[in-house]
C-alpha cells in the first residue's frame, strides 16, 4: 500500500462511536422530542458558519486529503461546499464522521447539513428534508481485466468454474441497494466498510468484481495501487446525490436549493465537475431539476415500533450466532496458544525462545486489534495467502487474545511457590510432567476470573470482524437501523443480546472455580 | 552410598561451597549442623540436583554428577538420583489442590507408573506408618504442620528411595509438632534407612543421627560420630552451636 493512500474507511474509534451513538441516540430520542427544535438558517446565519457532515476517510473524490503538499482538504464536494456557503454568505465548515452514521449526526444538531454521495432514496425521504441534486451518479463495475468479469451482464450467467460470483459493495450504498436485485443463487454479495476495501479484494483476486459509484471508480483506477484494475462494461443505474436536512429545516433546505440552482445554472458545478474528472452528460438532467421530485414522502412510524423486532429478531439471532461462532471458536485457540506462550517465557526457558516470545506478546498487545485483522484479511493476500474472512476473523480474535491470555498465565505460573515445581521435581517428575500435574493446575484456578472476563470482552471484540465482510451483531444492528429504522428498537434488542451472550459465562466461570477450588472448598471423596 | 567430593558452588562472587567432602556410608543416618548461612541446604539440594554446583562431583549409589557433563546428560542422572533419593522440604510442600492420598500416589503412578490399585495399598500403609491413616481424603490444608511434614515423609517414601535428603525438616515446626515428626524419622533411621538430615537443631541431630558433619562458611570444619562431637566439639563453629543450644 502507497503510505499516502487515503486511509480505508473503517477505524478505531469505529467501534467506540458506533457504541456511543447507540447510548446517546437513545437519550436523544427522549430529549429532542420535548425540545423546541430552532431554526438552524438563522443560526447559520448568526454564527456564519456552515457545518457539513461527510466522512474523509477512503473519500475520493468526494472528499479526501490530497496526495499532493500541502495535503490540503480537497475534493468536488468541499469545493461545492465552499461555494454554497459562499451564496449563503457564511463559511463552510467541515465536520468527521462515520459515512453510515451521518444522518444519526445530523438528528443530534452536530451539523448542519450531510454532504457525502448520500443518494436520494424514499426512506431517507421520510425522516430527513432532501436539497436538489448536485449530481447524477451510476454505478460501475470494477474487475481484474484478465478475470471472469468483463460486465455487469456476465452476473447473470452461471459463473465459468463453478459457485457464485463474489460482488463486493459499500455497504448501505446505493451500490448495496442494487446488488439486492443480482440472482442470489448467481451472486454473493459481499458488504465492506470502505469503499478501498472491496477493491483491494478484487486486486488479490478474493472476489470477482466490485459495484462502486461511478466517480469512485474513476478516481481510484488512476491511483497507482488500484490502476491494474478495470472498469467492466459501461456504468449502469442512475440517483441522485443530495443533501440532507433535518426535517423541520425547511428555510435552510431552501437556501441550500436556490444556492444549487445558481451554481447549476452559472456553469460553477460543472466547472468543479470537471475539474475532478467526473462530468459527463448525465449531468446535463440536473438543469432541468423540479422541486417536486424530492418532496416528502408522507409516512408515519410510531415511536416504539414492536412489529419491527418481530420481523427481524431472526436475522438479529443470525447475527448473534456469527458472534458466538467467532468467540467461541477462537477463545479455546487464544487459551492453548496463551498456555504455550506462557510456559515458553518461564525464567527456565531458553534465551532465544523468551526473546521472541516477549516480541510477540508486545506486539500483539501494543497494536490494535482492528489494524491486526486488516493485515490478515487486506495486507496478506498481497504476499499471496489467502484467507477466508472466517479464518481470518478466528486467527486474529485467537493471536490477539493469545497474548493476553499469555500474559494473564504467566501471573497464574508466577503465583505458584517455587517449592511446588521442586517437590515435584524431587519425585522424579519431568519438567514438562511437573508443569502438567502440579503447576499448572494450580494456576488454572488462580486464572479463571480474568480468563473469564476476557472471553466476556472477546465477545464484544468479535464486532470489529465487520471489517471482515462478517456481518455479526453489532453490524447487523448498524445495517437494520440504517435501512429499515428502528435505531431504539433494534439498539435495545442488540443490547439485551449481548447480554444474555455474556451472563452465562459468567455464571460458568463461578460454577468453575467452586468446583475446582478443592483447597478451601468441601471435602472431597474422590481418589483421582 | 552418598559421594560428594570437592564441592564447590557461588551465587555470583559470593561462595557459598568452598570444596566439600562428604561420605555417607549405607544405612548409616547423618546430620549435617550449621549456622544460617553455612551453605547446609545448598549441600543437600545439589545431591539430588535441585541446585547446580561450579566444581566437584557427586556421586549416589554408583550414580555420577559432575559439572562436565551434557545438559541431556545432567538431566538423566539427576533424575535416575532423583527416584532413588527421596526429599523432604522444610515448608513440605504438599500439593494443596489434592487429597493427602492423591498427593502419597502421585509419584508411583505418574513417575513409577505403578498400577493404581497397587500405588493406593502401599500409600494406606505409609499413612498408618506415620500415623494419618484416617486423614488419607483430607485436603494439606486441612492438617497441622507437624502433619503436613508427615504426609510429606510418606509422599517421598512411597518411591521406595534409598536414601532420605530431609531439608531442615522440623524448622517451621513448634516443638510439639517437632516432637511427631522427630519420631517418625528416628524410626525410619533405626530401621536401617540411610539418611542425610540438615538442620540447625542440635536436639534432633543427637536424636535420629549416628554421624555428624558441621559445616561452617561452605566448608566442613567437623566430623565424626555424634556422641564425640557432642561431648568433645573440637572446632569454633561447633562450639558455638552447643553454647547456643545450652543458653537457650
Amino acid at each position: 500500500m502507497e503510505e499516502d493512500a487515503p486511509p480505508p474507511r473503517p477505524s478505531l474509534v469505529h467501534l467506540t462511536i458506533r457504541s456511543l451513538v447507540i447510548i446517546s441516540l437513545l437519550l436523544s430520542a427522549i430529549t429532542q422530542a420535548s425540545a423546541q427544535p430552532p431554526d438552524t438558517l438563522a443560526n447559520v446565519r448568526t454564527s456564519h458558519r456552515l457545518t457539513y457532515g461527510a466522512d474523509e476517510e477512503g473519500g475520493a473524490p468526494y472528499i479526501y486529503i490530497d496526495r499532493e503538499p500541502p495535503h490540503g482538504r480537497v475534493g468536488f464536494e468541499v469545493e461545492l461546499m465552499d461555494r454554497v456557503a459562499q451564496k449563503l454568505g457564511v463559511r463552510a465548515e467541515f465536520s468527521q464522521a462515520l459515512w453510515e452514521n451521518l444522518l444519526q449526526v445530523l438528528d443530534r444538531r452536530e451539523i448542519d447539513v450531510v454532504v457525502n454521495g448520500y443518494e436520494l432514496t424514499e426512506r431517507r425521504t421520510r425522516d430527513y428534508l432532501p436539497t436538489r441534486p448536485y449530481y447524477v451518479y451510476q454505478l460501475q463495475l470494477m474487475a481484474l481485466p484478465n478475470g471472469p468479469v468483463h460486465s455487469l451482464a456476465d452476473l447473470s450467467l452461471p459463473r465459468p468454474g463453478g459457485g457464485q460470483w463474489q460482488v463486493g459493495v459499500l455497504g448501505n450504498s446505493a451500490a448495496d441497494n442494487y446488488a439486492q436485485k443480482f440472482d442470489s443463487r448467481l451472486v454473493r454479495v459481499v458488504r465492506f466498510d470502505g469503499a478501498t476495501n472491496a477493491m483491494m479484494k478484487v486486486r488479490s483476486g478474493q472476489i470477482d468484481a466490485t459495484l462502486q459509484d461511478l466517480p469512485a471508480a474513476q478516481y481510484y483506477i488512476r491511483q497507482p495501487e488500484f490502476s491494474m484494475l478495470s472498469l467492466a462494461g459501461p456504468a449502469e443505474g442512475s440517483g441522485y446525490y443530495v443533501m440532507y436536512v433535518r426535517k423541520g429545516d425547511v428555510a435552510l433546505r431552501d437556501a441550500l436549493d436556490d444556492a444549487l440552482d445558481a451554481l447549476t445554472r452559472s456553469g460553477e458545478l460543472r466547472a468543479i465537475l470537471e475539474k475532478y474528472h467526473i462530468w459527463n452528460d448525465a449531468q446535463l438532467s440536473l438543469g432541468g431539476w423540479s422541486k417536486d421530485k424530492t418532496a416528502p414522502v408522507a409516512t408515519s412510524r410510531p415511536m416504539f415500533d414492536l412489529t419491527l423486532l418481530r420481523d427481524f429478531i431472526p436475522t438479529l439471532l443470525a447475527s448473534a450466532g456469527v458472534t458466538i461462532g467467532l468467540a467461541c471458536a477462537s477463545m479455546p485457540l487464544a487459551i492453548i496458544a496463551g498456555l504455550f506462550i506462557a510456559i515458553g517465557r518461564l525464567p527456565e526457558s531458553p534465551r532465544v525462545l523468551r526473546w521472541i516470545l516477549s516480541t510477540y506478546v508486545e506486539v500483539i498487545r501494543g497494536t490494535p486489534l482492528m489494524l491486526q485483522l486488516f493485515v490478515l484479511f487486506y495486507v496478506l493476500p498481497e504476499l499471496g495467502i489467502l484467507l477466508s474472512p472466517w479464518a481470518a476473523g478466528i486467527l486474529g480474535l485467537a493471536i490477539n487474545y493469545s497474548a493476553y491470555e499469555a500474559e494473564i498465565y504467566r501471573a497464574g505460573l508466577q503465583a505458584i511457590p517455587r517449592g511446588q515445581m521442586e517437590a515435584a521435581l524431587a519425585l522424579g517428575m519431568s519438567r514438562s510432567m511437573a508443569l502438567r500435574r502440579v503447576v499448572v493446575p494450580q494456576a488454572a484456578r488462580i486464572v479463571i476470573p480474568p480468563v473469564t472476563s476476557d472471553f466476556i470482552a472477546l465477545f464484544k471484540d468479535t464486532s470489529v470482524c465487520s471489517v471482515l465482510t462478517l456481518t455479526e451483531l453489532t453490524k447487523r444492528y448498524s445495517i437494520l437501523s440504517n435501512n429499515v429504522g428502528g435505531v431504539v428498537e433494534f439498539g435495545i434488542a442488540t443490547g439485551l443480546l449481548y447480554l444474555l451472550m455474556s451472563l452465562p459465562l459468567t455464571w460458568l466461570s463461578r460454577a468453575m472455580e467452586r468446583r475446582l477450588d478443592g483447597v478451601s472448598g468441601p471435602l472431597k471423596g474422590g481418589k483421582r | 552410598m552418598i559421594d560428594v567430593s570437592g564441592l564447590v558452588k557461588s551465587h555470583g562472587d559470593h561462595p557459598v561451597l568452598r570444596g566439600v567432602d562428604l561420605t555417607v556410608a549405607q544405612g548409616e543416618a547423618t546430620a549435617i549442623i550449621g549456622a544460617s548461612g553455612s551453605g547446609k541446604s545448598t549441600l543437600v539440594r545439589c545431591i539430588n540436583g535441585l541446585e547446580t554446583f561450579d566444581e566437584g562431583k557427586v556421586a549416589v549409589d554408583g550414580l555420577d554428577l559432575c559439572c562436565t557433563l551434557s545438559r541431556r546428560e545432567r538431566e538423566r542422572t539427576v533424575r535416575a538420583i532423583r527416584l532413588r533419593a527421596g526429599m523432604v522440604f522444610q515448608q513440605y510442600n504438599l500439593f494443596p489442590h489434592r487429597t493427602i492420598l492423591e498427593n502419597v500416589i502421585e509419584g508411583p503412578v505418574h513417575v513409577l507408573k505403578l498400577g493404581v490399585d497397587e500405588a493406593i495399598e502401599r500409600a494406606r500403609k505409609l499413612l498408618d506408618r506415620v500415623g494419618l491413616g484416617d486423614r488419607a481424603d483430607s485436603r494439606p490444608r486441612e492438617l497441622s504442620g507437624g502433619q503436613q511434614q508427615r504426609v510429606a515423609i510418606a509422599r517421598a517414601l512411597a518411591m521406595k528411595p534409598r536414601v532420605m535428603l530431609f531439608d531442615e525438616p522440623t524448622s517451621a515446626l513448634d516443638p510439639r509438632m517437632t516432637l511427631e515428626v522427630v519420631a517418625v524419622i528416628k524410626d525410619l533411621a533405626s530401621d536401617g534407612l540411610t539418611m542425610i538430615v540438615v538442620t540447625h537443631e542440635m536436639a534432633f541431630a543427637r536424636n535420629v543421627a549416628q554421624t555428624v558433619h558441621v559445616l561452617d562458611e561452605g566448608k566442613i570444619v567437623e566430623s565424626g560420630p555424634i556422641c564425640e562431637v557432642f561431648e568433645n566439639p573440637q572446632s569454633q563453629a561447633a562450639r558455638g552451636l552447643l553454647n547456643h543450644v545450652e543458653a537457650a
